[in-house]
This record gives C-alpha cells, structure tokens and sequence, in this order.
C-alpha cells in the first residue's frame, strides 16, 4: 500500500510538473515555432521578448489592468465585506449572492454581456472597460478571502483598544488594518492575478488598444507559435516561484537570528 | 466617604426581554467588587453598560460625580481585561502596554519605559519583547492587566480574567491581582460566576440574579446572612427549610417533617409567618445517638463523599435533604444507609424571610 500511494503521489507530481519541464527548455529553443525537444539552444528569443514593441505593449496594459483592478477591488470589497459580515440588514442575502455572483457565471457568458454592453457606451477597446470588467470578477474572489479573514477576527480586539483610548478610526488604523493585513494581502494578490490571468473576457473587449498579456498569446499561438510565448511562460512560472517562496525564506532567516535569552523567576 | 462609581436605576431591555431592571449600586474609591451571579443573570450587561459598549435603555452612570453615560467607550478613561485577554497579536508585549499611553500622546522612548516599570509590578520583568502567542496564559493575563492599568484609569473592569486558567493558576493571580489593586488603590469591578473566587478577593460580593441585585454587602455577610433563598442556595453549600413561625417572641419554628425548630436573629416576624430556615452544613453535628439538650433530628444516610481532611454527608430527614459536612476523621462513625442523628445550636439558625 505505501508503495502504491507513493508512486502515485510521484505520478501526479510528475503531471504537474510536466508542462514545466517542457516549457523551460522550450523558451531557450533556437526553432522557428513551439517544439520539443529543441533542436537546439540560444537566448535569441528572450532578446526578441525584451525588445520587440508587440510584446512589450501588452505586458504593461496588463499590469496596469491588473494594478487598477486590485486597487478598484479593494475599494469595494473593504467596505462591502465589513458591512456584509458586521451588520444585520435588509436584503443581506441578496447582497451576498450578487457579490458571488461572477463566480458562477461562465466567464464566456459575461464576456459577450460586456461585449454588446460596453460598444454601447463606448467602453470596447479601452483600457478603462478592461478594468471595470475584470474588477466584476476579482470582487468575489477578493471578498471570498476578506470575509473568511474577518469572521475569524476577535471583535474584543477592538473594544479593547477603545477602552484603551483609540477612537473608532485609531482603533481601525492601529488594529483592526493591521491584524487583517496579511488577509488584505492575499485578496488582493488574487485580484490581481485573476485579472493579469484573464483571457476570455480580454479577447473580446480589450481590442488592440488595451491588448493584453494572455490576449496577445492567445492570437499569437493560433497564428504563428511564436516560441516568446514559452519565454513568457518562464518568465511568470519563476516570478511567481519567486512570490511564493520568498515568505519562506524570510521567516527561515528570521528564526535562524539569535533570540535573546530568557529571563527566568517571572510566570 | 463619596462614592467613586454610580450606577442609578439602570435598566436595558432587548425587544421584550428586560436583562437589567432597575439596577443601582454605589461603589466607594479603592474598593474591590464582584459582581457574582449565574450566566445570564445581568452582571456582564452591567460592566459592558458601565464601560460604553452597551447602552442602557434607562438609568445613568456617574464616576466621580460626572455622568459618563453619553460618553463613546475611549473617552471614559477605563481600564478592561477580558476573559481572553484581547492582547493585540501584532504587537510585543511592551507595545500593549504602551498603547494606551500612545493614545494619549506619550512619546514613545518614554511611554515604553513606563510600560516596561507596569510589567515590572506585574512580575513580567524582561519580558516586554515578547509577543503574545510567546507568552503562557498566565503571562498573557498579566500584560493584560498591565494594559488597562498603566494610564492610571478611574475604574478597572476584569471580565470573569480568571476562567481560562487551570485551578493553580488561578489561585495564584487571585492574589495577584489582589496585591496589585491594593498596592494602586484602584477602584475595581470584578464579573465571575465562581464563588470562592467572589469569597476570597472581594471587598463587596453584589449578587446578581435574572436582571435585578439579589444582594450587596461583605462576603462574610453574604454567606452568613443572606438575605434571599437565592443567595443562600448560590453562595456555598446550605440546607434551606421551610417553616411557619410558631412563637415569634420565643423564636421558634415549625417544619411539617422536622417539628419544632428554635432560630437566632433580631429581625421582628409575626406569628404564622412563612419562613425559610437557613442551616449551613458545616454548623451540623451528626452523632449516633441523640445529643442531650439540642433539638435532634433523625436522618437516613444516602451518600458519603470523602474528600479527605473532611467529607460530605448527603441524607433525609423525612422527605427534607440534608447536607452535613464532617471531618474526616469523624466520618468513619457511619455509613451509607444508615441512621443517625443531626443536631445544630440555635445560634446557626439563620431566617430568610424573602
């Protein structure tokens, strides 16, 4: 059994780890277009990335996009999940089902809404448009994260702060923002990359204006295979290895400091 | 001497429900009091209402002859400890105690040196640096205190701050926070469920039941001349018998089961009053035989239970309970469903008219 159940487990990793194990060679290839093995190896393709406008372009519309959106999300969603979760008040239900709601719409349903919705008030191909549509479908991701965190929060946090002399905008600014920071954090790190990792909705608004990074992917690996795609590819997968293991490697060198020795007699 | 806390005619009610009715009570500078009572009873609505986060729906509250009842909770100058301590998880324990001076505008290089002399007091010397999840429960609950002490409050509020502590513990910051609300003269409110708790640490016991004070007044009082069924029944261990005075002026008594009963006390009754009779256990002598000169009363043995330096008899006496708490060594002259004898002097009769 335990045999069994590890070469399971080594199977599975292995199916998730095998686009990577293609992709990476990949983006060194000196082919023409995508294919594996490469027949052989040069940094050409992340030249052409660095310097070639049809790239670059998209990459920063989709980092704007993905900027305004999270600080658009978190505009809403702050308030919203305080009120949601705090207070008692007609039609909450509601609230709460149309703030999830973008959840389970298909995303290719909501596109072709925005499609026919924005060309009427003149919002298709425009940066701004992008953002009011992705910022739809970060909020629920956003509040689903925010709101977890708050239901967790000690509210005798805050009452002990007011006893203690802070006023309810001390008390927030002191208390309650700190202590629901790292929440704050990983909901907008999901709003942010929902939008940076959005492709439907971006094909059929962002137009060649607000293009984005997954839109100009999409249309380039129809047309040509253009190999950048799996630079592009390398490039996130280790930025995002990078997000992910920096905590760990703070917090290892954090506890690896020498603690100051503990004083002994007091309980 | 003034009072330093007044409450008049508190009331609050939710929709139908009254949890407060009428409550008042004067609570001189420096004195130490518990607000005893089963959950529910009104005692934590009381201290929420005396600290601004509940409002009541009438009555006001006056600390140092100036109403505070229109005023928000941080501008009442109150120090608080919570039953889970609410210390701020993203701050040393320094940085708790520095707070409130923060608030209120202590510069920092100063405001942590007299948050580390608060810790000092409190025992936690050298622990400053620590944050709360690094702290014992008991740690935690002395930063706590330290907290809602170190801006020098009118008034300390602890909310049942002992629960959460295992029985040593718990003994032990009884004395504690004892010694350090004595050695500040801090006025202190203290909300528990415990009794022995109220016993041993308090200066008055207010005894609260469904909304309304049942009782105020020393603990000794309190357990000795309670002036309600109530607070005989909550407050240690009794034997509550119902009785018809028979002879107001020779003070006695009369039980159906038990007959006649001889009672202490100066209260003036009437004959043919309805009465309850209060006997502590500890004040009944239990013998084999009927004592010569004292009313005796037969009782069959139900239940023994031994704690060792004293154990707890547990009989009948006709269809009445009966309590009786020996000695230890005394307890090997019976046994379980066997009868004996009661006896208790007049002295430890004490009547209960409410």
């Amino acid at each position: 059994m335990n045999t069994f159940m590890r070469w399971t487990g080594f199977i599975v990793v292995l199916f998730i780890a095998a686009p990577l194990v293609i992709v990476v060679p990949m983006s060194f290839s000196n082919a023409s277009s995508l294919q594996f093995p490469p027949p052989g190896y040069w940094l050409g393709y992340y030249r052409a990335y660095f310097t070639d406008m049809d790239w670059l372009v998209p990459t920063w519309n989709s980092i704007l996009i993905a900027t305004a959106t999270t600080v658009l999300t978190m505009l809403l969603v702050v308030p919203a999940t305080f009120a949601l979760v705090r207070h008692k008040f007609r039609g909450k239900g509601i609230a709460d089902v149309m703030m999830l709601m973008p959840l389970a719409v298909p995303h290719i349903v909501m596109a072709v809404g925005y499609y026919s919705y924005f060309g009427d008030l003149g919002l298709v191909h425009s940066h701004f448009g992008v953002i009011l549509a992705h910022t739809c479908l970060s909020v629920p991701i956003a509040f689903l994260v925010l709101s977890a965190n708050l239901k967790g929060f000690d509210r005798n946090l805050e009452r002990a702060a007011q006893s203690l002399g802070a006023g309810p905008a001390k008390t927030f600014i002191h208390i309650t923002l700190p202590i629901l920071r790292p929440g704050l954090i990983i909901s907008s790190l999901f709003a942010f990359i929902q939008s940076f990792d959005e492709t439907v909705v971006a094909i059929f608004i962002s137009g060649r204006d607000a293009e984005t990074l997954p839109r100009k992917m999409f249309d380039s690996i129809r047309q040509e295979a253009d190999p950048v795609i799996a630079v592009i590819s390398t490039l996130l997968f280790f930025i995002v290895l990078i997000g992910i293991a920096a905590p760990y490697f703070a917090s290892a060198l954090r506890s690896r400091a020498p603690k100051p020795s503990r004083p002994a007699g007091a309980h | 001497m003034t009072s330093h806390l007044q409450l008049s005619d508190i009331t609050k009610t939710y929709g139908h429900f009254t949890a407060l009715d009428n409550v008042s009570l004067s609570v001189d500078k420096g004195e130490f009091v518990t607000f005893l009572g089963p959950s529910g009873s009104g005692k934590t609505t009381t201290l929420m209402i005396i600290a601004g986060f509940e409002k009541a729906s009438g009555g006001s509250v006056k600390v140092g002859g100036q109403s505070i009842s229109q005023l928000a909770p941080h501008e009442r100058n109150i120090g608080i400890v919570f039953q889970n301590y609410a210390l701020f998880p993203h701050k040393t324990a320094v940085e708790n105690v520095y707070f409130p001076l923060q608030m209120r505008g202590v510069g920092r290089a100063q405001g942590l040196r007299q948050a580390e002399d608060m810790l000092s007091l409190v025992g936690l010397k050298g622990f400053g640096h620590r944050h709360p999840k690094e702290l014992s429960g008991g740690q935690q609950q002395r930063v706590a205190l330290a907290r809602a002490l170190v801006f020098e409050p009118s008034l300390l509020l602890l909310d049942e701050p002992l629960g959460a502590l295992d029985k040593n513990l718990r003994e032990q910051m009884q004395i504690e926070i004892k010694r350090i609300q004595r050695s500040l003269g801090v006025t202190t409110i203290f909300v528990t469920h415990d009794q022995s708790e109220a016993m041993s640490m308090s200066d008055r016991i207010v005894v609260f039941e469904k909304g309304r004070i049942e009782q105020a007044a020393a603990p000794l009082d309190i357990y000795h001349r309670p002036q309600t069924s109530f607070v005989a029944a909550f407050i240690g261990e009794s034997n509550l018998i119902p009785a018809t005075i028979t002879n107001a002026a020779a003070r006695t008594a009369e039980n159906p089961t038990l007959g006649g009963l001889d009672y202490s006390g100066t209260e003036v009754l009437s004959n043919g009053q309805k009465v309850t009779l209060l006997v502590r256990p500890e004040h009944i002598k239990l013998s084999r035989n009927p004592i010569e000169g004292r009313r005796n009363v037969r009782m069959t043995v139900e239940t023994i239970v031994n704690y060792g330096d004293n154990a707890l008899v547990i009989g009948r006496a006709g269809d009445l309970p009966m309590r009786v708490r020996v000695l230890g060594a005394d307890v090997v002259i019976i046994k379980e469903g066997e009868e004996c004898c009661v006896s208790w002097m007049r002295d430890s009769v004490f009547v209960i008219t409410r």
